[in-house]
Order: structure tokens, then C-alpha cells, then sequence
């Protein structure tokens, strides 16, 4: 045996000899080939639509040379210039922008307070009804935001808006339009559907916490008060910050609810502002919008992650101690199943309830049961114009349903099975830049919102390009579009799922000899399994409540629940719409118990994530 | 059954200007059971996964018998899956959705071995580890050890030449530690395969290896068999990796000749010392006596340790502090004062770059040796001293 201190110096291997040995190891390591393949995948589908909305605001848009005195597509300041300094910017985007911000600001405040109430409620005091709370509380979130302002719009409409009135208006109860339209709807409605985001995270962050924490302070003789305000807060702050900045965000991309209720009294938002430009073909400011709505987005995650990285100082190992401690509310135990009562009573109860009599009511607001037919659901023969038959009798409902599962259900099973192997490039790809880039890159749709997405998908998918046909008009637009919109929820469902599965499983297999598509195919897809369909479902739930990407891509023939319903309201049809909406929220709900039979808590980590 | 050899193998980490494994050059004969030792980070595990192909080499090359598996220079890289080599995780990695049969008889599968000879070789194997009753099992319905045997059985399965197991051990409580080792020593003798495990567990290396290789810094520090580790440690960082309580290590130079301390009774007792850094000596080396002489020291025995069946005593002598371990009861008591002796033959001597130095024959005196440690010494029977005065 000999004894080696030092080993000959050796020359070393030149550039040219390293490389062929890094090109013999990456052979063997197709994580480098997917990443690659997938990097310009993505760079297709969603970099250049992006790129495409940021350069549409400095080029000058068909139609508009009269306005400029330059030719299409030339270089142009002229939308920057209208959106931000012309005499109608205001109306444009200064006034949107603010009520924006309103709006989203509104309700942050309000439903983190109601949220954080009822999520220590549920989880650290013995109110009656806990575990059914626990349960019922989340349904809200359930439900598309728009079943709410359909609902709301039920009762209060006045006669602001033409068609059949609402219920207080035929009452004799003539609403305001500050109540039945615009600011507080709004708020009152998105708070409604957010709080039980806050329920899901900060509970979640509440019973993650390590009891023995308490318990320390306890033995040092901290009363309540002080525990509540100087150890949990502070330690589960990170988990209100993701909360509050996630509902932010989700407020600044949301339209359906302003589109609803904020149009009729021109109350717009940047997303309505940017649908209305879009609709009078003024590309350009569209363009202009959209960039904003961009930068807002920017700023919200570079947020996020500077209290990402200031949470993770109190990242604390360990936390077995559950908290089965309930704090005694005594006297309070009743009012404070009342207070959750109330927020089920007009979370769930009230919208589903109004909704549902609204679609077996002939005439809305008249409370006499010759009223009452379920005509609009199952009837036939008709005498009305054009829907002779109820929904559920009428082909092109089913047929829309078909093409909501299709459409949606293989969009979100794309993008799951994308987001799985994004993960898996991001962590075994040997080259760090193409990981990093495919990480950040299917985060952006994340800062787009989804009707600025679908116009820069109309712009550049709808007529042919290179080797892809037009696709306008065919489910494949909705598909593609819906997918990479998906992404940013996909790829960190499996960047995470591949982070905590680790490298280890796989290499052990590779040590038994398995090849890469056995070990894809036995091994990881397998062990991923629960994830991988959470990663599916809920794209897919949220795919179904979808309404802006639909309401730009989508024709007749390529019809979705969520369009044929607007086009039922459309041409009145309120009852009959009404009731699709009602179809549409029990598949939602139906898909998120699904879920939650699969994977435990699966919703709630998923949606931390 | 293969011979694996490592030359002048070389890993940096993307970002990292210090090599992880800096020039290693080692030859791991067929059959051997070899240990590579070290503090962790030292790149121990590294050369273990270069072994397996689960990492690549910055420079250098791996041969497995004559064929190269790994080399920068050949441009040449065999993937894991094709050397069959196997690789025992430390935390085992098995495969969650499997059952303990499915585990072991996967890489079979691969193969495509018929169905009956699978079966057989899997029930063989599992019943050699003891796991055969929990076949039908999921690994999360298994306790540690019994992880660990359905780990060793999923690669044994597949029969390959050379087994590589990072940090076997570790990860067990004490009763199962004695257990498994018992087991891996079996293993390697019935089944004949070359056995490369890593630690940073001298215990382990101690009590398992039949060669051990010391690392440090991504550097190959001393290879040999466990006494020759021990015995003679080639430079200051293998003295003191080894041992425990750890070797008594005494700093020659610093010392000034008017203090009074360990350093300066050494230099005067030998004069070969002066050469020397540093001076080391083993705790059971010590000999201690209430007897003095010229080349004993008058100590106080500050602490007396029990560790079970032995003890550790800390002796002091001024400012400097020295550990004695024993086998034998302590007659003295905190607080006492004692002679102690460090006989020549015991010393192992450093220079400056912390490379063993080796004195002279002539200079070791063999006079000087106690023949009793205890009280009892002081039995009529007992002749311990020659007064050199």
C-alpha cells in the first residue's frame, strides 16, 4: 500500500478536452435537451407574446397612420404620448389606474382583517361548528368571482341598465347606483371571494407553527396578548405578506367582476379600460395599458421576494407539536360561529340561493308561485325566440360543456405535465443559465393580465407564421393560450414537487441501470403522481372560471361554458344564463373536492406555492 | 471482481475556485473493504458519486480493472447506468411507491432476467438480509435498519462487482450500529465484493475497513490499515482526526526556555526535538505513577471522566492541559497530584509543514517505562523506576 501526500502536478485538460468530456456527461443527461427544447418552447409561447404587447406601444397599429402622419409600423411616441400626457389620459388610464389601485388596495384591508379573524376562529378557539366552518368558509373561493356580481346584479340592478330589472327594483326599491354599481359592489364582492385565500394561508401558517414557541413564552409568563402580538405575529407575518401581495395581484388582473358591475356607470379599471381600447381596435393604447398593468406586476414580486428573503430568516426547523390548545371564547363561543355564519350566509348561501331562483323565476323580483316554472332548465317547446328549450335540453349548452372539458381539461393537463418537467430541468439541467431562465420565464404570464395575454395571442397566432398555421378559430388557440397561462402556477407546483423529491430516488435507479425513460416512466412520474394531479386540477378549476382569455379567443364554434353564458346574457336570456353559471360553479366546486380527496390539504399548499 | 482506480482525480464545483477533490490517486484492490475517512466537506462522498458516474470529474480519470470509465482527457464518460456499480444512499433513497420486493428486483426487471430466476434471486437476497418477511412492505412502513437492509438488497440483487456505501452507519441508533456491522463484515465475506464506504466516523472506519483512507480538503492524506493509521499517523491532521479522546498535541516552538511547561520539559529530555513543530501523544500512552523521577512530570489530576469501563483523566501541568485515558480504575482524586511519564517510544514528532518526523533508533529509551500505573505499585513486588540520577 503505498502512501500518497502530494500527486504529480498534472497539466490541465484544455478547453476543447473539457468540453467533449461535458458533451460526453450531458449525453447521458437529457434533463440539458429537454431544458433546451423547452427554454424556446417558452420563449415562443409566451416571451414573444409579451415582447409583442411592449413593442405594439411603440410601433404605429393598422388604421392609425391618418392619426400619426407615419406609416404602419413604423417607430411611434404617439401612444405613450395619448396614454399618458393627451387630454383624455385621464379617462384612458389615470383614472382606471387609480380606481384600480382602489379597489385592490380596498381589498387587501378587508379581507385580510376579516380573513385573519376568521382563520384564528377556525383554528386556535373552540367555536361551535369548527370543523364544518373549516370546510364551508373556503367555498367562496370555490366559485368564479363572477357568480357573485351576477348575483349581485340580480337584486340591485336599477334602471341604470336596461333589461329585465333586479329584484328590489321590481320590489319598488329603487337602488343607488353607487350601491348597485362600481366601487363598493366591487370591493364587497372580491373581498368575499379573497378572504378565504387568507383563511387557507394564514391557517395554514398558523397550525404549521411550533407550539413549543408558545409555550416558551408562556413558561416565561407572558400574558395572551403579548404571545399573540410579539411570537405569532411576527412569526407567521410571512405568511399574511403572501397573502396580502397574492390578492393584490389577483385584484389587478381581475375582470370580469368591473366588467360587470363598473361598466355601467363607466366606473373602469385597467383591465376593463384595456378590454374597451382593445374593443375599439385601439391596439396601441391597449398596448400602452397593458405595459402598466405589466409594471405593476413587476412590482408586486420584486416585493414579494424581497419578504421572501427577509421570511426566510425565521424559517425555523421542526413544528411537531400541533396545536390542539383551543383558546375557550366562553361567552363568545355563539357570536363567533354567528360572525362565520354570517360570512357562509353571504359568501355561499345568499349568491348560490339568489341565483338559483333567478334561473326558475319567470318574471325577477315576483315572489308568487305561478312565478315559478323550471322552464329555463328543463323545459321544451318554448315560446321564446331562440332557446325553445331549457339549458339542460339544449344541444349547444352540452356542446359548450364538451368544449370546456376538452379545451380546459387538456390545456391543464398539458401544463401540468409541462410544469413537471420544467421542474425537472430546472433542478438537473447541467447549464445554470437555461434552469434560471425557464424558472423566471414561466412565472411571467403571472405579471400579464389574462385579457392583455389573449390579445397578444390574437396578434400573433391569428394569421399564419413560419411553419404555424393561422390558428384563430380553433380550439388549438384556446389550448396554447390557457397553457401558458397556467405555467406560472405549473412549473412551481413541480419545481417544488422536484425540489422535495430530490435527486437521490432517480440516481438510485439510474444505479440499477434503468435508462431515462424508464426512470421517467417507474420512477418520478409515479412517485409524483398526487402532485401531478393537483397540478392539474386546479389549473383546471381555474381554467373553468376563466373568463378573459375566452372572451377574446373563443368563437361560436370553439363556445365554453364562460362565453355562453355572456352571449345567454347577451340576448337576455338572464334566467337561462344564469343557470349555466350555475353549472359551471358546481363543476368548479366538484373538481375542488376532487382535489382534496386526492392530495389532504392539497389546495391550500398549492396555493402558498 | 474489478479493480478500481482513481489517478490524479480532480472535481471542482461550478463556482467554487477550491477543488472539492484535489488530485486523489488511489487503487482499490478486488475484494478490498476500504474506508474513505475524513471531517465532512472534505470530498469523500464526491469521489464516492465519481465512482458511481452519478458526478463527472473536473480532470483526472477512473478505471474499473483496465476500462476507463471517466476521463477529461480520453473525453470518455460511462453514465451510472451502464457501469454496474452499486450505491448504497445514505438515506437509503428507496423508492416510496414500491413495495420492498419491487425495490430489490427493479434493477432485475432492467435486465429482463427471466421471471423465475428473479423471483429466486430476489427471495435469495432478501432472505440473506432478513427482510423477506417484509416483502409486500412499503419502505415507509420499515424502520432504519430495516431500510438500510432493503437498500443493501436492491443493489446486492443485481450482483455488482463493487458496492459503494456513503456513510452506512450514520444514520442508525447504537444497538442497530453493532448490528449492521456485523452484517456488512458477513456481506463482504459471503458475497466477496469490493466494498468502498465513506465516513467521517472513525468508529466506523475503524471498526469495518480493512484499509482506510484519510481525506482532508479534498486531499488524500494517508492510506493503510487501521493500526497503521493509528499507530503512525503520517502528518498532524491524521493524529488528530484519529483517536478518541484525541491525541495530546504539544507545540515545541512556542515555548520560551524560562517557562515552565510540557514543550520545554520535552526539549530538554530530547534532543532531537528541537528539530520538531510540534510533539503529540496518545491518552492511553500516559503513563502515570506517584513515583517521580527526572523525566516525569509533577501533574494535578483536574477531572476525572468515567466514560464507562474507562476513564478520561485531565491532567494540568501550569497552563497546558493534557488527557489520559485508562482502562483500570483511577486511584487518585480530583485535585491530587501525579507523576506522569510520556515515554520516548510514544512521542511522534511534526515539523513545520506538519509532516511526521521520525527520530533516530538510539534515541528511544527504554528504560524508562512503569510496569505498574496504580497505587498498587507501591507493592513490595513492584520495581518501576531506574533513578537515572
Amino acid at each position: 500500500m503505498t502512501i500518497l501526500l502530494t500527486a504529480a502536478e498534472q497539466k490541465k485538460p484544455n478547453i476543447w478536452r473539457r468540453a467533449r468530456h461535458s458533451f460526453a456527461v450531458a449525453r447521458h443527461e437529457p434533463a440539458n435537451l429537454i431544458g433546451l427544447v423547452l427554454a424556446i418552447f417558452f420563449a415562443y409561447l409566451i416571451l414573444a407574446p409579451v415582447l409583442s404587447i411592449l413593442v405594439d406601444s411603440f410601433i404605429v397599429q393598422s388604421g392609425d397612420e391618418a392619426r400619426t402622419h407615419q406609416d404602419e409600423g413604423s417607430f411611434t411616441l404617439y401612444y405613450i404620448v395619448r396614454t399618458l400626457y393627451s387630454r383624455i389620459s385621464e379617462i384612458l388610464l389615470w383614472q382606471p389606474l387609480y380606481n384600480t389601485l382602489d379597489i385592490a388596495a380596498s381589498t387587501v384591508v378587508f379581507s385580510m382583517s376579516i380573513g385573519v379573524a376568521l382563520a384564528w376562529l377556525v383554528n386556535r378557539t373552540n367555536m361551535a361548528g369548527r370543523a364544518w366552518f373549516a370546510t364551508a368558509l373556503i367555498v367562496p373561493f370555490m366559485l368564479p368571482t363572477w357568480t357573485f356580481a351576477l348575483a349581485w346584479t340580480t337584486i340591485f340592478k336599477n334602471r341604470t341598465v336596461g333589461g329585465q330589472p333586479g329584484w328590489l327594483e321590481s320590489l319598488g326599491i329603487t337602488t343607488s347606483n353607487s350601491v348597485a354599481y362600481g366601487y363598493f359592489p366591487i370591493v364587497f364582492i372580491l373581498v368575499l371571494h379573497y378572504t378565504p385565500l387568507v383563511i387557507l394561508i394564514v391557517g395554514n401558517a398558523l397550525r404549521r407553527l411550533d407550539s413549543q414557541m408558545e409555550d416558551s413564552a408562556r413558561v416565561l409568563g407572558a400574558p395572551s396578548r403579548t404571545i399573540a402580538f410579539s411570537i405569532v405575529l411576527p412569526l407567521i407575518r410571512p405568511a399574511l405578506m403572501s397573502a396580502a401581495l397574492l390578492i393584490f395581484a389577483d385584484c389587478i388582473g381581475e375582470f370580469a367582476v368591473p366588467y360587470i358591475l363598473g361598466l355601467p356607470v363607466r366606473y373602469d379599471t385597467l383591465a376593463t379600460g384595456l378590454y374597451r381600447a382593445l374593443d375599439t381596435r385601439q391596439n396601441g393604447v391597449a398596448a400602452v395599458i397593458a405595459g402598466v398593468i405589466m409594471i405593476i406586476g413587476v412590482i408586486t414580486l420584486l416585493i414579494d421576494v424581497r419578504m421572501m428573503k427577509e421570511a426566510r430568516r425565521f424559517v425555523t426547523v421542526g413544528g411537531k407539536g400541533n396545536m390542539d390548545r383551543l383558546r375557550k371564547l366562553g361567552r363568545m363561543r355563539l357570536p363567533a360561529s354567528g360572525f362565520a355564519g354570517a360570512f357562509v350566509l353571504i359568501g355561499v348561501v345568499l349568491p348560490l340561493l339568489t341565483l338559483f331562483l333567478s334561473t326558475i323565476m319567470i318574471l325577477p323580483g315576483r315572489f308568487t308561485l305561478e312565478n315559478f316554472t323550471f322552464d329555463y332548465w328543463i323545459g321544451s317547446n318554448l315560446d321564446t325566440v331562440a332557446l325553445r328549450n331549457g339549458i339542460l335540453l339544449t344541444p349547444e349548452f352540452w356542446q359548450a360543456a364538451w368544449n370546456t372539458i376538452v379545451i380546459v381539461g387538456s390545456s391543464s393537463m398539458i401544463s401540468g405535465v409541462l410544469g413537471l418537467l420544467v421542474g425537472y430541468a430546472v433542478l438537473r439541467c447541467s447549464f445554470k443559465g437555461v434552469g434560471s431562465f425557464l424558472r423566471q420565464i414561466t412565472f411571467l404570464p403571472y405579471l400579464v393580465p389574462g385579457i392583455a395575454f389573449a390579445a397578444a395571442f390574437l396578434s400573433l397566432f391569428a394569421v399564419s407564421r413560419g411553419p404555424i398555421p393561422a390558428l384563430y378559430g380553433t380550439p388549438a388557440i384556446l389550448i396554447i393560450a390557457l397553457v401558458a397561462s397556467k405555467m406560472p402556477f405549473a412549473s412551481r407546483s413541480g419545481i417544488a414537487a422536484m425540489t422535495q423529491l430530490g435527486k437521490e430516488p432517480e440516481e438510485a435507479a439510474r444505479i440499477a441501470g434503468a435508462n431515462w425513460f424508464s426512470r421517467m416512466t417507474k420512477i418520478i412520474i409515479p412517485i409524483q403522481a398526487g402532485p401531478l394531479a393537483t397540478g392539474i386540477l386546479l389549473p383546471f378549476i381555474s381554467g373553468i372560471k376563466g373568463v378573459s382569455l375566452f372572451i377574446i379567443l373563443a368563437i361560436p364554434s370553439t363556445d365554453v361554458l364562460t362565453t355562453y353564458s355572456l352571449r345567454l346574457l347577451d340576448y337576455n336570456y338572464d334566467q337561462a344564463a344564469n343557470a349555466v353559471v350555475l353549472m359551471i360553479a358546481l363543476i368548479a366546486w366538484l373538481g375542488t373536492v376532487l382535489i382534496q380527496k386526492i392530495s389532504g390539504t392539497g389546495l391550500a399548499q398549492g396555493l402558498e406555492n | 471482481m474489478p479493480t478500481i482506480s482513481l489517478t490524479n482525480l480532480t472535481k471542482c464545483y461550478d463556482g467554487n475556485t477550491e477543488p472539492s477533490v484535489d488530485q486523489v490517486s488511489l487503487t482499490v484492490e478486488d475484494g478490498e473493504f476500504m474506508c474513505l475517512l475524513g471531517p465532512s466537506g472534505c470530498g469523500k462522498t464526491t469521489i464516492l458519486r465519481m465512482i458511481a458516474g452519478i458526478e463527472h470529474s473536473t480532470s483526472g480519470e477512473i478505471a474499473v480493472d483496465d476500462l476507463v470509465v471517466d476521463s477529461v482527457h480520453q473525453s470518455c464518460f460511462i453514465p451510472p447506468e451502464q457501469r454496474r456499480i452499486g450505491f448504497v444512499f445514505q438515506n437509503y433513497a428507496l423508492w416510496p411507491h414500491m413495495t420492498v420486493e419491487r425495490n430489490v428486483d427493479f434493477g432485475l426487471r432492467l435486465q429482463k432476467v427471466p421471471a423465475q430466476e428473479r423471483k429466486e434471486r430476489c427471495l435469495d437476497v432478501m432472505s440473506k438480509l432478513r427482510i423477506l418477511e417484509y416483502a409486500d412492505r412499503y419502505p415507509s412502513q420499515l424502520s432504519g435498519g430495516q431500510q438500510q437492509r432493503v437498500a443493501l438488497a436492491r443493489m446486492l440483487a443485481v450482483n455488482p462487482g463493487v458496492l459503494l456505501l456513503d456513510e452506512p452507519l450514520s444514520n442508525l441508533d447504537a444497538t442497530l450500529r453493532l448490528e449492521m456491522r456485523a452484517e456488512l463484515r458477513r456481506l463482504h465475506q459471503t458475497f466477496g465484493t469490493t466494498i468502498i464506504f465513506v465516513s467521517h466516523d472513525q468508529w466506523e472506519a475503524m471498526t469495518l475497513a480493512n484499509t482506510i483512507a484519510v481525506m482532508n480538503k479534498g486531499q488524500l492524506q494517508q492510506i493503510g490499515t487501521p493500526d497503521e493509521i493509528y499507530a503512525e499517523p503520517i502528518n498532524r491532521f491524521v493524529a488528530e482526526f484519529i483517536g478518541n479522546p484525541k491525541i495530546n498535541m504539544i507545540k515545541l516552538t512556542e515555548s520560551s526556555s524560562d517557562q515552565v511547561d510540557i514543550a520545554n520539559h520535552i526539549l530538554a529530555r530530547l534532543e532531537e526535538s528541537k528539530h520538531a513543530e510540534a510533539c503529540a501523544i496518545r491518552p492511553e500512552e500516559i503513563v502515570l505513577s506517584d513515583k517521580a523521577n527526572a523525566n516525569t512530570l509533577p501533574m494535578t489530576i483536574e477531572n476525572i471522566m468515567p466514560t464507562g469501563g474507562s476513564w478520561v483523566i485531565e491532567l494540568s501541568f501550569g497552563d497546558d492541559r493534557l488527557f489520559h485515558s485508562t482502562q483500570s480504575r483511577p486511584v487518585w482524586r480530583e485535585g491530587e497530584q501525579v507523576n506522569a511519564y510520556l515515554p520516548t517510544q510514544s512521542l511522534h514528532f511534526f515539523d513545520q509543514t506538519g509532516h511526521r518526523l521520525v527520530l533516530p533508533e538510539s534515541h528511544i529509551d527504554y528504560t524508562n517505562v512503569f510496569t505498574n500505573m496504580t497505587r498498587s505499585s507501591q507493592a513490595p513486588n513492584a520495581q518501576p523506576f531506574v533513578n537515572q540520577a
